[in-house]
């Protein structure tokens, strides 16, 4: 092959233009890593006795699972409902004139714009007791007294699946858009229905985009420190919380070591199906 | 480097002991550095042979554990001029108390009329659903729970009854802020009209407009003494010594009393007033009479298993 070593070389080149921000990531990332890790290896505060202890507390005490299991059950529901949101915007974004794309972007990126925590209080004046969903209800004689909105998994779900839906709109527009439109009016001309023509040639072409989009909303949603504690409050414990707690407030560093590597796996783990899935999918779109 | 806490107590210290210091001390340079006092043990912990702080500021809670660890020096109080002006609880020789916090009872005096008394009150069936406390991360809220169990017949040692006592009061609880902070939010927005509140952290809610007011209530308000430690090995002793001078003296203590500060003083030759004369206490010994210290070596020992047995027992 004549053009093999011209490739080779392009490579060669991508690496060497990597290694600065390899170097970044081994030196800030890597390394801590290294020593978070063992440091989780200790079966006391002090970090003398070494031993599996903290790992065993975790898996062993119903509690800690539970509290790891609706975190990842919390990523799962923002992002179907980020899914479920964002997709219709994406599709209507590959659909329309240019000025009404720029004002759909405008408002898919206008939530980065503002910080989480800014983005966070406003849901506590929308869902709050006097809050614009409590006074709209009452005022239309459709309740009573208040419903409780905040401090409920349904407030963290809400406020998390606005505050993260541009990491969902955002590859789902990419990818909608690298679709060729033609596609659609054929399979309309050889008789599929509009539905059937998403389901069978849009969605599928799309779920690269879909892919990325979950990975992105996921991994955003179930780390959302400040979300998560400002909605849920203090009694709605998630991941996060559970680690700054043992880390903060107890100063227990080889617990909360050991909360954040099994936190890291399993959040790898839910990833990598992600990943999984996408390189599957793109066996399939190309098929 | 002084390693104050941060938001109002930063600003405070900026405006006020800042000054006094450098006016003492022929302008020696210092540097504020607002940090939680967890972030202040792990930073000196990193470097114990030089350490980069030289006075650490502490709840009771974090200042055993940095005293645990032999983070801080014996208080020279031999060489102190205002240490024995302190009042007995302040005096503290690992580090003495330049200021107290205090917890009471806030509420809402437009939502609830007839002013609370007790800690009890929050348990009266016409605050359903009106109850907001924290959980035990913070100060504020394991020092609200001793004080819940020691009403029931508990101790320190003891929070069998406050456990018990928070089963009870659930019907009544709006809310579990995840800091004292956010019970501030929830005032705002009405969630919530009653509350175990911190005294600085309600004057800055009121001077903002929030209709909240703070009672201590009748079993006594709860004081949390903030101590004032000279970093072990610190390379600037006898200046962070001087600093901590400046902040036991009766001139900045009352400076700091004043609005919008409101801090409560620990030194005995202040003379109480404004608003801590009105709510809190009008000299020393009402102020010893009013306020419960607690036994934080005690409550050390068994915080992690409360925190553990709190996130597992309450949800609403």
């Amino acid at each position: 092959m004549g053009t093999a070593p011209a490739s080779r070389d392009v490579t060669s080149y991508g690496m060497g233009l990597a290694a600065p921000l390899a170097l970044f990531f081994l030196l800030f990332f890597v390394a801590p890593l290294l020593q978070l890790f063992w440091l989780s290896l200790h079966n006391d505060t002090a970090g003398l006795h070494w031993g599996l202890g903290q790992y065993l507390h975790f898996l062993t005490d119903p509690f800690s699972l539970g509290v790891l299991g609706s975190t990842l059950l919390l990523g799962a529901e923002v992002t179907a409902v980020c899914l479920v949101l964002g997709f219709p915007i994406a599709w209507l974004y590959q659909r329309i004139g240019p000025r009404l794309q720029t004002i759909i972007i405008l408002i898919v990126l206008l939530p980065l714009l503002t910080s989480v925590v800014v983005r966070t209080f406003a849901w506590i004046v929308i869902l709050g007791r006097q809050g614009i969903i409590n006074a709209t209800l009452q005022s239309l004689g459709v309740i009573d007294t208040p419903l409780r909105l905040l401090y409920t998994q349904f407030g963290v779900v809400i406020a998390l699946a606005q505050v993260q839906m541009p990491l969902m709109t955002l590859p789902l527009i990419t990818a909608l858009g690298r679709i060729d439109p033609n596609l659609d009016d054929a399979s309309c001309s050889l008789g599929a229905g509009s539905w059937r023509t998403f389901f069978k040639v849009v969605l599928p072409l799309s779920l690269p985009g879909v892919i990325a989009g979950c990975t992105l909303t996921y991994a955003a949603a179930i780390t959302a420190f400040i979300t998560q504690s400002l909605i849920g409050g203090g009694q709605m414990l998630f991941m996060p919380m559970y680690l700054y707690q043992q880390a903060s407030t107890l100063q227990n560093w080889p617990f909360a070591a050991a909360i954040s590597i099994i936190f890291l796996l399993a959040v790898l783990a839910v990833v990598s199906v992600f990943t999984t899935l996408g390189r599957l999918s793109r066996g399939y779109g190309g098929a | 480097m002084f390693a104050t806490f941060t938001g109002s107590w930063e600003e405070a210290h900026k405006a006020v002991l800042v000054p006094a210091f450098r006016k003492a001390n022929a302008d020696a340079a210092m540097v504020l550095d607002p940090m939680l006092s967890v972030d202040q043990i792990a930073k000196v912990n990193a470097a114990k042979a030089n350490p980069p702080i030289d006075v650490m500021l502490h709840d009771p809670g974090p200042a055993l554990v940095a005293i645990g660890q032999d983070l801080v020096e014996p208080y020279p109080v031999e060489k102190s001029a205002y240490y024995k002006d302190l009042i007995s609880e302040a005096q503290e020789p690992m580090g003495p108390a330049p200021f107290f916090q205090v917890v009471g009872l806030t509420y809402n005096p437009e939502a609830i009329k007839t002013p609370p008394t007790s800690w009890a009150d929050l348990w009266k069936p016409e605050f359903k659903g009106r109850v907001g406390i924290t959980n035990l991360n913070s100060t504020l809220g394991t020092g609200w729970l001793v004080e819940i169990a020691k009403m029931r017949g508990g101790s320190e040692a003891n929070v069998d009854p406050a456990f018990k006592a928070l089963e009870e009061l659930k019907p009544n609880l709006a809310a579990v802020a995840a800091n004292p902070g956010a019970l501030a939010t929830l005032f705002q927005q009405g969630q919530i009209d009653i509350s175990p509140g911190n005294f600085n952290a309600i004057q800055i809610l009121k001077a903002r407009g929030v209709p909240v007011e703070f009672v201590a209530p009748k079993e006594g308000a709860i004081a949390f003494k903030t101590t004032i430690h000279i970093v072990k090995n610190s390379p600037n002793r006898e200046l962070a010594f001087k600093m901590i001078e400046a902040a036991l003296t009766p001139e900045v203590q009352t400076a700091l009393m004043n609005p919008p500060y409101l801090i409560v003083p620990t030194n005995s030759k202040v003379t109480m007033g404004g608003e801590i004369a009105r709510v809190l206490a009008k000299d020393t010994a009402e102020l010893k009479q009013k306020f419960v210290f607690q036994d934080w070596k005690k409550i050390n020992e068994q915080r992690s298993a409360w925190i553990e047995r709190f996130n597992r027992e309450i949800k609403i």
